[in-house]
């Protein structure tokens, strides 16, 4: 019983990695295949004054997203990459937000209702839905970072010796073997 | 944790050079010395601060008085509905005199624009460029349009006209774009130019 909800965790945390890395690489192509109105987007948050860092972002944000996100689906390098989701999403997400203020102030309406193209690659979006989704999407990440999504990876970790994850029944095994061995002798 | 940092980096090391080659090789990708908005020159020929552009408390008047100061000092003018309109319906127009430039990607051009508009989307000015650039140096009055409002595309179209030496009182940007067109009823052309396809 035990082993059948280890088992549940550990697919269900797999399809997270899998959600997170699929969701990461169809957001970056759809920006990657038009990058220049991408780059209208990053201007539009006047964050970032020069224009050849503006231009930098705008071409290769969208291809590192679509990097970590293929990344994460193949179980490469999971926890770093993780650590990556989470530092792209936390200034992405303050950034929205500070951005919906200032038009909720501009155009005098609801915070909820303001609505508009983030850079995230979904088109124009309620600000209250967006925030929720990358809260969701942080979260995630967390748990990831924090080991799980462990099952079914290329190389989970790149610099562990053991870079395969441990089967869940080896200590099991040790316990029945040992006593065969002595009674031979 | 000895391992997070060393992958961590590592990730962002491979994933930032596979990013820019991934820009270098896509035929979309962008240029990294391009100022695409003009910034530098922006910076260079800025309205002075105190002068009527800027101080409407109507959002819309400040941004449309803003725009004007702008194509203004660059030698500029901005066109309204009714001047777009006689434009349109002037002789000249036929004899390629009078020319429609459309600021907008592929998608929204083959959408719909104004009738024998050229396409300019100044982004892959490369691919537009030789089509555009004859036809605008024979005209007397060159049109620059894209969707309207806070759309800036038209404004940057037309100031990468300038820079290839179309003179500056020859271009007229126009502000309402092909909303306020496709608003007012005008008859809009519906894939390439010279279709044949017309919506009323």
């Amino acid at each position: 019983m035990q082993l059948s909800r280890k088992n549940t965790v550990e697919i269900l945390s797999v399809a997270v990695r899998w959600f997170l890395g699929a969701l990461f690489v169809y957001m970056g192509m759809v920006k990657a295949l038009h990058p220049e109105h991408f780059l209208k987007l990053v201007r539009d948050y006047h964050m970032v004054g020069s224009p050849y860092v503006l231009n930098a972002i705008a071409a290769a944000l969208p291809w590192f997203e679509v990097f970590c996100g293929l990344l994460l689906l193949a179980g490469i390098a999971v926890r770093g990459t993780a650590l990556m989701l989470i530092l792209m999403l936390v200034p992405f997400t303050i950034a929205i937000f500070r951005r919906a203020l200032e038009m909720a102030g501009s155009q005098l309406i609801p915070f909820c209702a303001v609505r508009f193209d983030c850079g995230c690659g979904a088109g124009e979006v309620l600000i209250c839905r967006k925030l929720a989704e990358n809260f969701f999407l942080l979260l995630f990440a967390i748990l990831l970072l924090a080991g799980m999504g462990r099952r079914w990876c290329l190389r989970y970790s790149l610099f562990s010796a053991a870079a395969l994850p441990e089967p869940a029944s080896a200590p099991e095994l040790d316990k029945t073997v040992a006593p065969a061995t002595q009674s031979r002798h | 944790m000895k391992r997070l940092i060393p992958e961590a980096l590592l990730v962002a090391l491979a994933g930032v050079a596979i990013a820019f080659i991934a820009n270098a090789v896509s035929p979309r990708g962008l240029s990294l010395s391009r100022d695409y908005f003009f910034q530098n020159q922006a910076a260079a020929t800025a309205v002075p601060a105190g002068t009527n552009s800027a101080h409407d408390p109507n959002p819309a008047v400040a941004h449309h008085n803003e725009l004007a100061a702008r194509l203004q000092s660059k030698g500029m003018s901005l066109a309204d509905s009714n001047q777009v309109v006689t434009l349109f319906h002037d002789p000249r127009t036929e004899q390629g005199l009078v020319v429609f430039v459309d600021a907008r990607e592929d998608a929204a051009y083959q959408a719909g624009h104004i009738p024998g508009a050229y396409q300019f989307y100044h982004y892959y000015p490369e691919k537009f460029a030789p089509v555009v650039m004859p036809v605008c140096q024979s005209a007397q009055q060159i049109v620059v349009y894209c969707n309207g409002g806070n759309c800036t595309d038209s404004e940057m179209a037309a100031t990468m006209l300038q820079g290839w030496g179309i003179p500056g009182p020859k271009l007229m940007v126009y502000e309402g774009g092909i909303t306020e067109w496709t608003n007012n009823r005008m008859p809009v052309e519906l894939g390439e130019r010279k279709s044949g396809q017309i919506r009323p």
